[in-house]
């Protein structure tokens, strides 16, 4: 087995490459992608559609291997899934044949949890996220952003070390997004899990993030970071509502500085 | 959204308001036909006639009467229907799940597939001889199939992010199949079992009709030999109204082993 240097950070990626094989061809998806994660960060993701942020979450998650480089997580490499990656997948992925209480239960039962403390947890997370009284309706009966609800408690009860989380509120209309995110933020700081948030919203990467990724158009490589903590300078503005951050200058300037950023990746593919 | 029309108190009585107008239009035009038309009750006895014939089945009829015949044909369809699903929903799900499994049998199956049962019929009587094993030896088949072909598709068909979400929550293979697919899939195979149902009854009759001593299929051979045209009308009748009873079960079935269906009809 290959040493792997420790870089002290919780997740690790060098020189990062996928192609992927179809039968129209070979697609690198993600090229020569690096970056260092510290614990308890909250990363935000964007870049133009087709770069590859799918696929470095799904790299992340252990669910495809990489072509070329590495992906560690706290020094190892990541083989495979596991609890401590959990992932918010865009179309929610509930079970719909079990109620909302099983679903969040799933991989807590999965691995051996004793009921007693299953229990707890998860009512502990409907409690978080506002889903009592939806125990036992089938994800069906709920609106999108309660299943996204449902799909975040999922993740959250597991207590993992890295949430992942792609696009989690694409399917949202505006009002339950913007809920959605304060009350992300809300929840996280309770655990300050080490969070990759994949996004096409430039307000939403840029409130909620410590550092905003941009990634080039494919094959996806880090363009740029923008560290919004020192950017700040003080209190990060997450903690205040959306409506009233919007009207912060520092944070217009950032969103228009990320969204020139993407914005050149984008004509330079027109 | 593929949202079914929702099932309100008013749609309901509408719908047993038409079911019985179209039930009494036919009743209606088929006892004007043969009563004043056609004035032939070797070929076309009247409604009254038919039920003479039932009554005279359920008196006795040809060692038995109606219940007796029934049951001869039910024991048959529920031995060979239940061995049938044994077989095949475990062979469609495990073929879908282990592809060597997949490649050696799934052939067999190709092949099997596009024979309609009942020509199995006669090879079974060769093999069996006219009693009961030949008879259940045909409606294993019959259930069989439908039920490999549809559980293969469930569990090919599994969304591969239900199948993601639950490997990142640390499920293994046994619990990707049993907690994952085949409940993913329990829709797709519960319409096969369906499908079997439908096609064992059929099959039953077809085999009553070539080789039997007993059984609604016999009945109505039996009154076709005696020209006796309200017996074969009554046994067609009785065949209709089991197998509603056996749909209207199957519908109960399905809605008490997958109640997360029933949910998106509110
Ligand atoms: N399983 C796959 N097989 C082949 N090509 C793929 C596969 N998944 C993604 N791709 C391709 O890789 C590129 C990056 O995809 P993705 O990671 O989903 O991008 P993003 O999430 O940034 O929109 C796209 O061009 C996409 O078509
Ligand atoms: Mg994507």
């Amino acid at each position: 087995m290959a040493m792997e240097q420790d870089t002290g950070n919780d997740l690790s990626f060098q020189n990062l490459g996928m192609v992927y094989e179809a039968r129209t061809g070979s697609v690198a998806a993600l090229d020569g992608f690096s970056f260092d994660v510290r614990a308890n960060e909250f990363i935000t993701i964007v870049g133009p559609s087709g770069c590859g942020k799918s696929t470095l979450l799904q790299v992340t998650s252990g669910l495809q291997a990489p072509t070329s480089g590495k992906a560690l997580l706290n020094g190892r490499s990541i083989t495979g899934p596991s609890p401590d990656k959990a992932m918010v997948f865009q179309s929610f992925s509930l079970f719909p044949w079990k109620p909302v209480k099983q679903n969040i239960e799933f991989g807590l039962r999965v691995s051996g949890m004793s009921r007693a403390e299953r229990d707890e947890l998860v009512d502990y997370y409907i409690g978080v996220t506002g889903l009592t009284g939806f125990e036992n309706h089938y994800p069906r009966q709920l609106s999108g952003g309660m299943q996204q609800r449902v799909a975040i408690a999922r993740a959250l009860a597991m207590r993992p070390r890295v949430l992942l989380m792609d696009e989690p509120f694409a399917a949202l209309d505006a009002m339950n997004r913007t809920l959605m995110q304060e009350e992300l933020v809300r929840i996280w700081s309770e655990h300050k899990p080490t969070v990759l948030f994949i996004t096409h919203s430039v307000e939403e990467a840029v409130y909620m993030a410590d550092k905003v990724l941009v990634m080039t158009k494919r094959p996806g490589r880090l363009k740029c970071t923008i560290d919004i903590n020192a950017e700040i300078g003080c209190a990060h503005w997450r903690t205040q509502p959306i409506d009233e951050v919007l009207l912060v200058p520092k944070f217009q300037e950032l969103r228009h500085r990320v969204w020139e950023e993407v914005r050149a990746e984008i004509e330079v593919n027109a | 959204m593929s949202r079914r029309m929702s099932k309100t108190g008013r749609d309901r009585l509408e719908t047993a308001i038409y079911a019985t107008i179209s039930v009494v239009s036919v009743l209606v035009f088929w006892h004007v036909f043969s009563v004043h038309m056609l004035k032939n009750e070797f070929i076309l006895p009247s409604p009254m006639q038919v039920i003479g014939g039932l009554e005279r089945l359920t008196l006795g009829y040809l060692g038995g009467n109606l219940l007796y015949h029934t049951g001869s044909s039910l024991l048959i369809v529920i031995t060979g229907y239940l061995i049938g699903l044994g077989i095949g929903i475990p062979l469609g799900i495990m073929m879908a799940w282990h592809e060597p499994v997949n490649r050696i049998i799934g052939p067999v199956v190709a092949v099997l597939r596009p024979i309609p049962t009942p020509a199995w019929i006669p090879l079974a009587i060769l093999w069996f001889g006219i009693g009961m094993s030949g008879k259940v030896f045909v409606i294993i088949l019959s259930a069989m199939v439908p039920c490999i072909f549809n559980s293969f598709t469930a569990i090919r068909e599994t969304p591969r992010e239900l199948l993601d979400a639950a490997r990142t929550m640390g499920a293994g293979k046994r619990t990707l199949l049993f907690e994952v697919a085949i409940p993913s899939g329990l829709p797709t195979i519960v319409a096969g079992m369906r499908i079997a149902l439908g096609n064992a009854w059929a099959t039953i009759v077809a085999a009553e009709l070539v080789a039997a001593s007993a059984g609604l299929g016999f009945l109505i051979l039996a009154g076709y030999r005696n020209f006796e045209a309200p017996v074969m009308a009554a046994g067609i009748i009785s065949i209709a109204i089991v197998g509603l009873i056996m749909n209207f079960a199957f519908q109960w079935f399905e809605s008490r082993i997958t109640p997360w269906r029933e949910s998106e009809e509110r």
